[in-house]
């Protein structure tokens, strides 16, 4: 059992440094490399940077909202 | 209240420190505009790092799981000659 919690516990570690990775090299090292280079391939473009978390908090924010109203509306019911 | 107070005081430290930063144009603009997303993607990251390096050093000890049935299976024996409805799971 313990096995299975160690490999879920690297997987999260490993999503979290390679996010890290990728948004880091993204956000601050891809301005200062020449646009001719090969590595710009790999990358979206800058804009995305910015929507992709954004969009992600509000999906987010979204989510806990209904789910609170969900909760909110399905206690209101019960006390009925 | 006060704990709300508390949080904004810290958040509006933050946008002032932001601003000021934009301002003294120490770093190129479209970096410190980009700083508060950088930020909060980094913090997500770090909180996931420490979770999954805690799922990964999370100790199991068998032996007390051992002894934690035998002292579940007296129990339920114990109760259920004292009469009580113990039903399993």
């Amino acid at each position: 059992m313990e096995l299975a919690d160690r490999a879920v516990g690297f997987l999260l570690s490993f999503i979290s440094i390679s996010i890290f990775t990728y948004y880091t090299f993204w956000v601050i090292i891809l301005p200062f490399v020449d646009s001719d280079h090969f590595i710009h391939k790999y990358f979206l473009p800058q804009d995305y940077a910015i929507l992709i978390p954004v969009f992600a908090g509000v999906t987010l924010l979204c989510f806990l909202c209904t789910f609170v109203g969900f909760v909110m509306l399905k206690s209101k019911q019960k006390a009925k | 209240m006060k704990h709300i107070f508390k949080i904004m005081a810290l958040l509006v430290a933050i946008a002032a420190l932001w601003i000021g930063l934009l301002q003294t144009s120490m770093i190129p603009q479209s970096y410190a505009l980009l700083l508060p997303i950088y930020s909060v993607v980094t913090l997500g990251c770090y909180g996931l790092l420490m979770v999954g390096v805690g799922l990964m050093q999370f100790p199991t000890c068998p032996q007390e799981a051992l002894l934690l049935q035998q002292d579940i299976v007296e129990a339920k024996e114990f109760l259920q000659r004292k009469g009580v409805d113990v039903g399993s799971g």
